[in-house]
């Protein structure tokens, strides 16, 4: 168990609502990934999506609705609150969009924004870069949570940026650190719980793989395996080769 | 035999013709006019593509798309038109950005579709040879050589010609209920032999677990392109086509979206569409825009069809994005089915909707 804003959580897997081939494997993939928190865009279905959503509802899952879409703090402020009033919930992730094309974070509006959210009672969830000032910004403004990018969107380039994931991970040791988009296999989702990260959230990956059921699978073991290898202790790298057995007896021939 | 058919979509339609043709008397019910309304069938594509649906459909669908593919041109012939069908294949192709997709898109093909003769890969060479308009901007693409598309529009009046000719009854009214031995509407009970509800979304009031998916297309007359193939572009949302029409003209769709809102297109899916069409050829700038329109399609949470039969009534729902690529075999399956023969589609009849 952990804790996510003041929520008891079994599972450090998020997982996205879009692009399943349909909604039966979308709920069948959230199943076999465990997640108990699934985010859900909004943006392009304020008007007659209450059918999609009820087959979210069914899951037994907390909803974390998205501002997927928007391009400014104001739209992103109007859409939390649209999303409060349709889920009754004061989760939001947020994301305030700079650039189109590799849907890259704006972090001045995401401040902004974030800033106005969290004075207006909302939980915020940012989605931002790995950038260590940002954070510290976000943190300022009254974020609990942060999640930065692994790579951009749906890339599933995995950890392109693992020493700033790690500054990010040492620098603010008390703040929920969730690696969100950009990972592509499970083994990137063990690599950021192996760093520390509380936990990843991940739509693509599985929405988009060949039988998707089956990659959820696999992401909810992955990540199992990412936080018990963090919780266990890694050893440290070393430069140099040190044998588990003492060379000290080989024969001088198998010596070369 | 007398049948009562709520629904003059492509589905209500085809299978009134169908059962005329087996000497049976026919009456159908629509709240809208032969002419136009608010059925799916009319912001359809007529994308008749059973091959490229392999990388996002179950495999029945493909099986029935095939089916379908062979029904369509006989069925034309019986209408007296020719459907705008044309049977020159289609090709799929990507921008650099969208590469992943087009890979995945092939790999999953040749995984589910053992074999080369439907899914041909082309080089820049071959791509200029068989669609020059294409060979400006991309230097490969996939050829799915046995696809189809047909033009609803035209298809739709004329299975209401026929139907008409033929002597079948069209009542313009509301249908309210739909059950066994009748059909419900505009406040009075048509008794018959068998019902058929073919009313896609007006049907949720007694079909459970349908929801609407909406699709946003638009229609354009672009007289310096010619395309003499279905194009595909790989696109990270949507499955987007573009249709040529007869005299230069095109229609591009659709979006997909969770929603069973009808309203008018959004700025954002016509922005996202236009932007598609345009970089696939530099010649649809100039084009011109003469409609747009938005509808939803009815689906099952698993986007299959359904067949709820029970003696005397037999409800068909749930086509989502393949209604003209579906609906001869489903009316084919429907015919067999009443007959007391088994048809080709089996696992999709139910007593009633599957939990």
């Amino acid at each position: 168990m952990w804790q996510l804003a003041d929520h008891e959580l079994d599972s450090r897997l998020l997982i996205g609502s879009s692009l399943y081939p349909s909604p039966r494997i979308m709920q069948e993939a959230i199943r076999a990934s465990g997640a108990g928190v699934v985010t859900v865009a909004l943006r392009r279905q304020q008007r007659g999506g209450e059918d999609f959503w009820a087959a979210l509802r069914e899951l037994d899952v907390r909803l974390l609705p998205n501002t997927a879409g928007c391009h400014s703090a104001r739209e992103a402020i109007t859409t939390a609150q649209m999303a409060r009033e349709l889920f009754g919930t004061h989760w939001i992730k947020l994301e305030v969009i700079g650039d189109d094309y590799n849907l890259q974070p704006d972090p001045f509006g995401l401040v902004e924004a974030a800033r106005e959210l969290i004075a207006q009672g909302f939980e915020v969830f940012p989605y931002c870069t790995e950038d260590l000032v940002v954070g510290e910004k976000l943190v300022a403004a009254g974020c609990r949570i942060l999640m930065p990018w692994g790579a951009p969107i749906g890339t599933a380039r995995g950890l392109l940026n693992p020493y700033g994931l790690r500054t990010l991970r040492e620098r603010l040791p008390g703040i929920t650190l969730i690696v969100d988009a950009g990972l592509g296999v499970p083994s990137h989702a063990a690599q950021a719980l192996e760093l520390g990260y509380d936990a990843v959230l991940l739509n693509t990956a599985i929405a988009q793989a060949a039988d998707p059921v089956a990659m959820a699978a696999a992401f909810r073991h992955a990540v199992q395996a990412g936080r018990l290898g963090f919780e266990a202790g890694r050893m440290p790298e070393r430069d140099l080769a040190q044998p588990s057995t003492p060379v000290v007896g080989t024969p001088f021939w198998q010596q070369t | 035999m007398h049948a009562a058919i709520a629904g003059a979509g492509i589905m209500g339609r085809l299978l009134a013709w169908r059962l005329l043709r087996a000497g049976w008397r026919v009456s159908l019910f629509d709240r809208d006019p032969p002419e136009g309304g608010g059925a799916a069938a009319y912001t359809a594509a007529g994308m008749l593509a059973p091959w490229a649906e392999v990388e996002s459909a179950e495999e029945a669908i493909h099986r029935l798309g095939l089916r379908a593919l062979a029904l369509w041109p006989e069925l034309l012939a019986e209408l007296g038109t020719d459907g705008d069908f044309h049977q020159r294949g289609s090709l799929v192709v990507a921008h650099a950005g969208d590469r992943a997709d087009y890979r995945r898109f092939a790999s999953l093909l040749a995984a589910r579709l053992p074999g080369a003769e439907h899914c041909r890969a082309l080089d820049g060479a071959a791509l200029a040879a068989l669609e020059p308009a294409l060979a400006e901007r991309f230097g490969e693409a996939l050829h799915l050589p046995g696809e189809a598309w047909l033009d609803p529009l035209v298809v739709m009046s004329a299975l209401a010609r026929a139907l008409r000719a033929s002597g079948a009854v069209w009542r313009r009214a509301e249908v309210s209920r739909v059950g066994v031995g009748f059909v419900e509407a505009g406040g009075i009970r048509y008794g018959c032999d068998w019902a058929f509800d073919c009313r896609g979304l007006g049907a949720r009031g007694e079909v459970p677990g349908l929801r609407g998916v909406r699709g946003e297309v638009i229609r354009l007359h672009a007289p310096e392109v010619e395309l003499c193939h279905m194009v595909r572009l790989m696109h990270p949302r949507y499955r987007l086509y573009v249709v040529p029409r007869r005299g230069r003209d095109f229609v591009i769709g659709a979006t997909q979206i969770e929603s069973d809102d009808p309203g008018p297109i959004t700025v954002r899916s016509a922005l996202e569409l236009l932007s598609a069409l345009y970089s696939l050829h530099p010649g649809f700038a100039e084009a011109r825009v003469t409609a747009t329109a938005a509808n939803c399609r009815p689906a099952f949470a698993d986007n299959l069809p359904r067949l709820l039969a029970v003696p005397g009534l037999l409800r068909i729902n749930g086509l989502f994005r393949h209604g003209f690529l579906l609906a001869p075999a489903l009316a084919e399956a429907a015919l067999a089915r009443i007959a007391g023969a088994a048809s080709r589609c089996e696992a999709l009849f139910f007593e009633e909707v599957p939990a």
